[in-house]
C-alpha cells in the first residue's frame, strides 16, 4: 500500500510538469492547427536559458522564469511570424508539421554547438530536497512545478475567457473567415498564439532542468509524450491535455513501481489506443472546431 | 624545300632536347624524391571519427588521445626514425561512413596502418574492413560482446577487459569480504542496454552463486525520463546493496531519484555515469557523490605507469586541468603507445608484426598491463573505484589501492 501511495504521489507531481509543457502544445494546436514538433526543443532551449542566466545571476531558477517568459514568447512569435506564416493556407498543416520538426532539429543543432552534448542540470541546492509526510516523500521541486503549472493553467484560461485577445483567439479558432469579418487581426493572433504557446516552456524548461539532467537531444523524448498526452487529452482541450498529462505521470509510475519500469510507457500506448479507438477525438477533444 | 628541311630538322633537334632534359631531369628528381623519402617517409595512420553526430564528444575526446600521441612520438623522433603522421577522417556517427572511411583510407590513400573509431556500434563494420585488407585493428574504444564475437584475429581492444565485464571487479570486492559482513541482500536496475544489463547481470550470477539473495531485478527502457516511480519500487525492496547497470543520463537520473526519496542502500554500484569525474558531481552535486562505487579504466588519479607524463603532456597541449580529460583520450593515447612498443619490440612496424607479436606477452599502457585471447578480448579486470572526499579513488584491488572501501555508504547530502 505504502508502494501504491508513494507511487500515486510521484505519478501526479510528475505529471503536474508535463501538463505544463503539453498545454502550450496544445494552445498551438487549438489556434492555429499546428501540430508544433519543436516545443520539445523550446522546452530545452529554455532549460538551457535558466541554466547560464542562473549560472550567471546566481537567482533562483523559479524567478529567472520571469526573465524567460518573454524571451521564449518572442522566440515563438518570430518562429511563426518567419516561418509559419509565409506557407501556402492550402499546405499549411502538413508543412508546418515540417517545418517544426526544422525548428526542432535547427534548436537542437545550435545548442550542441553552443552547450555540446554534456548534460546538465540546474542546480540551485535544493534540487533533490523532499519532505517526508507520513513516510511519504514529496519533492520539493516538483511540488513547487505542480502549484505552478496550475498557476499558469489559470492564468491562461482567464486570458482566453476574460480578455479581448481571449476572446480574438476564441473567435480564430471558431471561424476563422469569420472572425477577420469581425476585424479580428487573425495574422496577428496566431502569431500571438503560437508564442503563448510557446511561453509556457519557460517555467517547463526551469522546471524540467531542476529535476532531469538535460542535453541537447532530450528534446526527443520529450516531443513524443507530449504529444500523446495531446491526442489523448483531445487535441486542442487545454483541460484535456492537464488530465491525459496526470494519467500518464500516474498510470506509468504506477506500472513501474509495481510491475516493471519497461512496460510503464506501453501501459500509457496501450491506453491511449484504446481511447482513440473508442472516442477517436481523444478524452476531451471537441466534436466542432473552437472548445478550448 | 632544303629550308624547310633544315627547319624542320632543327625544330626536331630542339624537341628532342628538350624532351630529352625533361626526361633527365625527370627522372633525377624522382630518384633523389625516392631517396630523400625513404630516409624519412613518415609512417601513415589512418583513422574514422566520431567528430559530429551522436558520438561527436567521444569521438573528439578520442582525436584528442589519437594527436597527443602523435605529437608525443614525434617529439621522440617518431617510430623506428619515422614520423607518425595521422590521417583522421569523420563518419558522423555513422556504421555506413565508417565502411566507407576505412575502405578509402587503406585502398585510397594508403596508409600503412588504420586504428579504432569510438564504439562498438562503428567499430564492428570498421574491424571487418580491416580484416578484409589485412591491416591490424588495434581500437580503443569497442568493447561490447559482439565486437569479440566476430572472432577477429587482427582486433585488440585496449582496455582492461570487455566492457560487459566492468562490473567483475565490484563482485571480487564484494565477496572478498568475511561472510558476515557482506550484504545479504541485493537489487539489479538495469538499462536496456547491450552493455549495461549484461554487466549488471554478471554481477547478479556471481553474488547468487554466493548466496546473496535478489530482491530486486528489473530493466528499464532507454526513454525512462524520470527514476523516481522505479527508485520506489527498489527502495520497498529494501536491499543491502543496489547495482545499477547504468549508462551516462540514467545514471544521473537514477541517483537523483535516490537522493530525493532518501534511499540510500549500504552499498551502491553504479556501472557508468559515476565513473565521470567532471560529469557525475556536476549532475548530483559533489557532495552526495560520496561513497558510490563504480569501476574504471583510466581516470586521473589512476596509478598506470605514464600517467602523470601523459596528464602534463594534456594539459601542455590542450589546456583545463586532469579532471577534464576524458578516460577516452587516454585509451586513444593508449592504442598509440602499443604501436610504439610493438616497434621497439620487434625493430618493425608493419601489420602482420603488429598482429602477430600482441599476440603473445604484456604491454604496459595507461590502461594497466593489457593481453588479449585470440580474438582480442583483454584479459585484465577494471578497476574499482569509489567517490572519497570529492574524488574517484581505487579501493580495489588491495595491492593498488589508494584507499579502503568505505562501506557502509554515508548517507545522501540533498
Amino acid at each position: 500500500m505504502h508502494l501504491v501511495i508513494q507511487a500515486l504521489i510521484l505519478g501526479s507531481l510528475t505529471g503536474g510538469v508535463y501538463a505544463l509543457m503539453a498545454s502550450g502544445q496544445t494552445l498551438i494546436f487549438g489556434i492555429m492547427k499546428v501540430i508544433n514538433l519543436a516545443q520539445g526543443a523550446f522546452v530545452i532551449v529554455a532549460s538551457y536559458l535558466t541554466f547560464s542566466l542562473f549560472q550567471m545571476t546566481g537567482l533562483d531558477p523559479f524567478l529567472l522564469i520571469v526573465i524567460t517568459t518573454p524571451i521564449m514568447f518572442i522566440l515563438g512569435v518570430a518562429t511563426q511570424w518567419f516561418l509559419l506564416k509565409p506557407l501556402r493556407p492550402d499546405d499549411a498543416a502538413e508543412l508546418s508539421l515540417l517545418v517544426t520538426f526544422a525548428v526542432a532539429l535547427g534548436l537542437e543543432g545550435a545548442l550542441s554547438l553552443f552547450y555540446k552534448t554534456t548534460l546538465r542540470s540546474i542546480m540551485p541546492g535544493y534540487e533533490n530536497h523532499s519532505w517526508t509526510v507520513w513516510g511519504y516523500q514529496v519533492n520539493e521541486v516538483r511540488f513547487y512545478a505542480f502549484l505552478l503549472s496550475i498557476a499558469m493553467l489559470g492564468i491562461l484560461y482567464l486570458l482566453l475567457q476574460k480578455t479581448k485577445f481571449g476572446r480574438s483567439v476564441r473567435a480564430t479558432v471558431q471561424n476563422p473567415m469569420s472572425a477577420q469579418l469581425l476585424g479580428v487581426n487573425s495574422k496577428a493572433v496566431s502569431a500571438f498564439g503560437f508564442g503563448l504557446g510557446v511561453s509556457t516552456t519557460a517555467a517547463a524548461g526551469a522546471v524540467f532542468g531542476l529535476i532531469t539532467p538535460f542535453n541537447p537531444g532530450s528534446h526527443y523524448d520529450l516531443i513524443s509524450r507530449l504529444l500523446t498526452i495531446v491526442v489523448l487529452g483531445g487535441m486542442g482541450a487545454i483541460g484535456g491535455s492537464v488530465i491525459a498529462a496526470l494519467m500518464m505521470g500516474v498510470g506509468a509510475a504506477l506500472v513501474s513501481a509495481l510491475a516493471s519500469p519497461i512496460w510503464s510507457d506501453f501501459t500509457f500506448f496501450i491506453v491511449l489506443l484504446l481511447v482513440l479507438l473508442i472516442r477517436p477525438r481523444g478524452l476531451f477533444g471537441a466534436k466542432v472546431r473552437g472548445a478550448l | 624545300m632544303e629550308l624547310r628541311t633544315s627547319k624542320l630538322s632543327k625544330r626536331r633537334g630542339i624537341v628532342a632536347t628538350v624532351v630529352a632534359a625533361t626526361l633527365v631531369s625527370t627522372s633525377l628528381v624522382a630518384s633523389l624524391g625516392t631517396s630523400a623519402q625513404a630516409a624519412a617517409k613518415p609512417l601513415t595512420i589512418g583513422i574514422s571519427l566520431s567528430l559530429t553526430g551522436d558520438f561527436a564528444d567521444s569521438g573528439t575526446a578520442a582525436q584528442k588521445g589519437y594527436l597527443l600521441w602523435q605529437s608525443d612520438v614525434n617529439k621522440k623522433g617518431g617510430i623506428l626514425g619515422r614520423k607518425v603522421a595521422i590521417k583522421i577522417v569523420n563518419d558522423a556517427s555513422s556504421p555506413d561512413q565508417v565502411v566507407t572511411n576505412y575502405t578509402n583510407l587503406i585502398t585510397q590513400s594508403k596508409v600503412d596502418i588504420v586504428m579504432g573509431p569510438f564504439s562498438s556500434l562503428l567499430t564492428i563494420p570498421a574491424s571487418r574492413v580491416a580484416k578484409r585488407y589485412g591491416y591490424s585493428f588495434i581500437e580503443p574504444a569497442g568493447g561490447g560482446p559482439k565486437v569479440f564475437l566476430e572472432k577477429n584475429p587482427n582486433l585488440f581492444f585496449v582496455q582492461p577487459a570487455a566492457t560487459t565485464k566492468g562490473g567483475d571487479v565490484f563482485a571480487d570486492y564484494i565477496l572478498s569480504l568475511p561472510a558476515a559482513s557482506r550484504p545479504k541482500t541485493a537489487a539489479y536496475v538495469k538499462l536496456d542496454d547491450p552493455f549495461a544489463a549484461p554487466l549488471a547481470d554478471n554481477i547478479k550470477a556471481r553474488f547468487e552463486a554466493a548466496g546473496i539473495k535478489t530482491v530486486y531485478d528489473q530493466t528499464y527502457p532507454s526513454e525512462t525520463a524520470d527514476m523516481t516511480p522505479v527508485i520506489s519500487g527498489v527502495a520497498a525492496a529494501k536491499p543491502d546493496v543496489m547495482v545499477g547497470g547504468t549508462q551516462t543520463a540514467d545514471a544521473f537520473a537514477m541517483t537523483k531519484a535516490m537522493i530525493q526519496l532518501k534511499f540510500n542502500p549500504k552499498w551502491l554500484f553504479l556501472s557508468n555515469g559515476a565513473s565521470s569525474p567532471l560529469e557525475f558531481p556536476k549532475a548530483i552535486g559533489l557532495k552526495n557523490t560520496e561513497g558510490v562505487f563504480t569501476s574504471s579504466d583510466w581516470y586521473p588519479k589512476s596509478t598506470a605507469p605514464g600517467t602523470a607524463a601523459f596528464i602534463k603532456s594534456y594539459i601542455s597541449m590542450y589546456g583545463g586541468t586532469a579532471e577534464l580529460i576524458d578516460s577516452t583520450s587516454a585509451e586513444a593515447y593508449s592504442a598509440g603507445t602499443l604501436l610504439e612498443l610493438v616497434a621497439k619490440k620487434t625493430g618493425k612496424i608493419d601489420n602482420k608484426t603488429i598482429i602477430k607479436t600482441l599476440h603473445t606477452g604484456s604491454w604496459p599502457t595507461l590502461e594497466g598491463n593489457l593481453s588479449w585471447n585470440a580474438y582480442g578480448e583483454p584479459q585484465g579486470a577494471y578497476l574499482l573505484t569509489q567517490w572519497i572526499g570529492g574524488s574517484l579513488k581505487t579501493v580495489f584491488p588491495a595491492k593498488i589501492a589508494q584507499h579502503a572501501p568505505v562501506a557502509p555508504k554515508p548517507a545522501w547530502v540533498g
